[in-house]
């Protein structure tokens, strides 16, 4: 294990981190909330520190960069860059305790949106400035980031990339890999551009705008309003986010491919057809639940049903209805979307459309073997066959998925939290939703949650977040042998 | 005008070369045979009255000295695509006027039309036999009870044979009785053990006789039906053999709403089949082993395909499915020799490849207008579609004034939408198009009743 070449490269994630946190600055300037000064400090804090690590370690350009060093780079590096965040929270004061602070920054750069702050309109505007942009760096991957900008990673970049977007199926867009992070950071930027004017165009300001496109392109959720996007009453906002969330649960590569003018395998996509079906018949079913008791009006009805569900689905945890005085089954089928996430590839969390259908259909061959014992089965996506040691990897994360989900829960209950929410709280952290059920619901947040759980549900972004493997790994100890 | 013997070179003395080139030398060619085996050199002058040559089919001096320059038509037939596309190549610089018929089989290349195009290969014919024989189980499945299914007039009329059971109510019955009763009812030809028979009204069917009908697209289940024959669609099916054809038959029948399995002994091959088809089950084992076809329910399937390369196995396979209970079976047997045999016990439809070959060669080398041509049971009788010209003897004449040989009987004529059993007073018009049944011998005598008389001068 090379430790200097793990330190080199963290430290420049963390420079980096610094120096993005600019942007907040400029913000506190032109608002003048008082909190620029703690911003700067931080800024400060972060270059000298991640710079001065990157200096003392250089002298490695010719290294090597294993599989092992990536998996480490990529752990430590958010575990560092999360460090580095909760800076500006702490100096300005908006979050005095350490454990909450570094909940907050885990909950952004994971994309979930779980918060433990009480009243957000109260924060000063650079502050929530810079939540949101935790979540939009976090959403397509910092790592991704740093392979896009740092031409020295070269083939190691791969590493990187496997770990931080560990997709069952891996898609090398361009030959060099530090072109592909390019390309899909573009898309990435382009689409919140796009959503941004278009929230303007709807009455938004150009701060809500951004802090909204923020939160929705990466799928994390964190509101600049209490009500979330409930505040605006607007149908066009909800649709325009709606739309967006939608979006960005969809393999980025995907839109590359179109943008090659390449339309077939978008729209012959096994994945997104099953994520388009899967979403839009959970909206059905929640909008026959809700129609006519809740909703008397059929299109308030779908109009509330789809949003939270596509919400939900794509983890990103905005709401405009208070779901919990929804019926039983509506709650239910929402508590079901906190686990099947978006499409590999995407900003999104959770297990992954791609890994529920390729299950599904290996447990559909299992049964058909036991009427033909004779039948040799090969499990497709499409047209194309998955390899066995790929499923093998499917069905050891889903059990790793379901047994730290189970611990979790169980732990959550140890630690006083009723089961409802304990049950839907992990379920949110582990797929960087955001919002569960009973008092951790929409309306509620994780204030009230014992410090220990705290930091379980941290562990649980973090491994929700880079996918299991990537953090387990580091816990094993033939890990860390020569 | 005296006729020029036409000079046919053959490349390839394989099933299907040997096949041809037999075929084309009993009716009075001059075939030259090449081939790069000296056994297979010395089997065929021990048994057709042909030239044999040893040597390659790509090699330019071998075909100058086979006479390449006066030789009307080159069939290449080798086992090898590349052999057969470079002969071709070679004997388009050679001699520019000779028809060029090559066997290709990778669907590769068959998908890259402008290759065989005039202006790079002019390849007049591809033959592939993989294709025929897919297309003709695949008719089989479509018209359930037949034997055999050879479309005439664009598909429109079909000529489906079918086996006589004990309990048919046409057994025992004259072909006049039937005529009587049922007008859509048109027996062309029939075949009875070794013999085909071109019926007149006196003769009799009798149980196992192998039936040749003429019918409309439309009637086919109505006629069926009224000869006892099952009519529901096929859905179970079992494909042994998971070669070119068996996975070519396999991916024509993946569809949801059918209930396939493909078996074959070669697991990387059930691997493949599973990775291109969706619906079928690939299922790896011996299709030869009682206990598997038991185990995947053969006795309740309707239809057991044979595929596998090796023709005994097949015979064996569907014996197997028919012990079992299977409704149907279609076995692949490339010896000819063996088809008489075969019906004789008890498996309903033989398919074979050179067969489908033939006919295809067959086609294109009549003269005349004739459209389609289908041989018959070990080739001695063929069925003929033609297109009758203004200025043929055979219009405007009433039948029975028609010096028609005896040994042929015309068997329908199409006119426009309508079938026309012909009787001894009816008149052919002009572009009607005719279904003649002929024995062997008298296949030349129809086809100079079909050909314009203008030809002659």
């Amino acid at each position: 294990m090379n430790f200097r070449l793990v330190a080199y490269l963290v430290g420049a994630l963390v420079f980096y981190l610094g120096l993005s946190m600019s942007l907040p600055l400029a913000v506190a300037l032109y608002y003048q909330d008082g909190s620029a000064a703690a911003i700067l400090f931080s800024l400060l804090i972060s270059c000298s520190a991640g710079g001065g690590i990157f200096l003392l370690t250089r002298g490695h350009e010719n290294f090597h960069l294993g599989h092992r060093e990536g998996v480490l780079i990529v752990t430590l590096g958010w575990t560092a860059a999360v460090l580095a965040a909760t800076l500006p929270y702490l100096f300005s004061g908006t979050i005095p305790g350490f454990t909450d602070a570094y909940f907050e920054c885990m909950s952004g750069f994971t994309t979930t949106g779980a918060s433990i702050l009480k009243n957000i309109e109260s924060i000063p505007p650079a502050i929530l400035f810079w939540r949101a942009q935790t979540q939009w760096m976090g959403g397509m991957g910092i790592i991704v980031f740093s392979i896009a900008i740092l031409p020295f990673l070269g083939i190691g970049g791969m590493e990187l990339y496997k770990a931080e977007t560990p997709s069952p199926v891996v898609d090398k867009l361009t030959p060099r890999i530090s072109d592909t992070a390019k390309a899909l950071w573009k898309i990435y930027v382009a689409m919140t551009v796009v959503q941004i004017l278009l929230l303007m165009f709807g009455g938004m300001s150009l701060y809500d705008a951004v802090c909204h496109t923020f939160a929705t392109m990466s799928t994390g959720g964190f509101s600049t309003k209490n009500a979330s996007v409930e505040h605006y009453q607007s149908i066009y906002i909800d649709f325009i986010i709606l739309i967006f969330m939608f979006m960005a649960g969809v393999n980025f590569s995907l839109y590359y491919k179109l943008l090659k003018g390449n339309a077939r395998p978008f729209f012959r996509d096994p994945e997104l057809r099953a994520y388009f079906y899967m979403t839009g018949s959970l909206i059905f079913l929640l909008f026959l639940d809700v129609s006519g008791t809740i909703y008397p009006n059929l299109l308030d009805a779908f109009r509330y049903a789809s949003f939270q569900v596509v919400s939900l689905i794509t983890t990103t945890g905005f709401f405009t209805a208070d779901y919990e005085k929804w019926p039983a089954f509506s709650q239910q089928i929402l508590f079901l979307c906190l686990f099947f996430g978006t499409m590999a590839g995407s900003t999104g969390g959770a297990i992954k459309i791609v890994r529920m259908v390729l299950l599904v259909k290996s447990c559909y061959l299992e049964i058909l073997r036991i009427i033909h014992p004779h039948a040799i089965t090969v499990v497709k996506l499409g047209k194309t066959p998955v390899p066995q040691t790929i499923m093998r990897s499917i069905w050891g994360f889903f059990l790793l998925y379901a047994g730290i989900y189970i611990i979790g829960v169980t732990a959550l209950t140890a630690l006083n939290l009723d089961m409802i929410s304990a049950a839907s709280g992990m379920a949110a952290c582990l797929g960087n939703v955001g919002p569960g059920l009973g008092s951790l619901g929409p309306l509620d947040n994780y204030a009230g949650v014992h410090a220990i759980g705290k930091w379980l549900l941290i562990m649980a972004m973090l491994l929700g977040r880079l996918e299991i493997y990537t953090v387990i790994v580091l816990l094993m100890p033939i890990f860390w042998r020569k | 005008m005296a006729e020029e013997i036409m000079r046919v070179i053959i490349i390839g003395a394989g099933e299907v070369g040997y096949h041809i080139a037999k075929k084309l030398s009993d009716e009075k060619k001059d075939v030259v045979l090449i081939d790069t085996d000296p056994g297979k050199i010395r089997r065929i002058g021990e048994h057709l009255d042909v030239q044999a040559l040893l040597g390659s089919g790509t090699s330019p001096q071998m075909l100058r000295t086979a006479g390449i320059q006066e030789a009307k038509l080159l069939v290449a037939a080798t086992d090898s695509d590349e052999v057969n596309l470079i002969a071709c190549l070679l004997a388009r610089s050679l001699n520019r006027y000779a028809v060029k018929i090559a066997r290709v089989r990778n669907q590769e290349y068959l998908q890259e039309q402008s290759l065989f195009s005039q202006d790079v290969l002019g390849v007049d014919l591809i033959i592939n036999t993989q294709n025929m024989m897919v297309k003709t189980i695949l008719d089989l499945i479509e018209i359930p009870g037949a034997s055999e299914v050879i479309d005439f007039v664009d598909g429109a009329v079909k000529l489906v044979s079918v086996l006589i059971s004990q309990d048919s109510p046409l057994a025992g019955k004259t072909l006049r009785e039937l005529g009587t009763h049922s007008r859509n009812l048109l027996i062309g030809a029939i075949v009875r053990g070794h013999r085909i028979i071109i019926p007149s009204g006196k003769d009799t069917i009798h149980p196992l006789d192998l039936i040749y009908l003429v019918v409309k697209k439309s009637d086919v289940s109505t006629t069926l039906a009224h000869l006892n024959m099952p009519t529901q669609p096929m859905k179970n099916i079992i494909v042994v053999g998971a070669g070119g054809t068996g996975m070519a038959v396999a991916q024509a029948l993946d569809k949801p709403n059918l209930n396939v399995r493909l078996i074959d002994q070669d697991g990387e091959k059930c691997k493949s089949a599973a990775v291109l088809l969706d619906h079928v089950i690939p299922i790896k084992g011996d299709g030869t082993d009682r206990d598997l076809l038991q185990e995947e329910n053969a006795g309740d399937m309707d239809l057991i395909i044979a595929l596998t390369g090796d023709e005994e196995c097949n015979v064996l396979i569907s014996l197997l499915g028919k012990e079992l209970g299977t409704r149907r079976t279609i076995t692949r047997v490339s010896k000819l020799s063996y088809m008489h045999i075969v019906s004789a016990i008890g498996l309903d439809t033989v398919i074979n490849p050179r067969m489908s070959a033939a006919r295809a060669i067959l086609q294109h080398l009549r003269q005349g207008r004739i459209l389609s041509v289908a041989p018959l049971r070990e080739e001695q009788a063929e069925a003929i579609e033609a297109e009758a010209l203004e200025t043929s003897d055979i219009v405007n004449t009433p039948l029975s004034e028609l010096n028609f040989p005896s040994g042929a009987i015309l068997g329908a004529i199409v006119r426009g939408d309508e079938i026309i059993i012909p009787r001894g007073n009816t008149v052919v018009l002009p572009h009607d198009h005719l279904i003649i049944f002929a024995m062997q011998q008298v296949v030349s005598q129809i086809e100079s009743l079909l050909t314009v008389k203008l030809e002659y001068f």
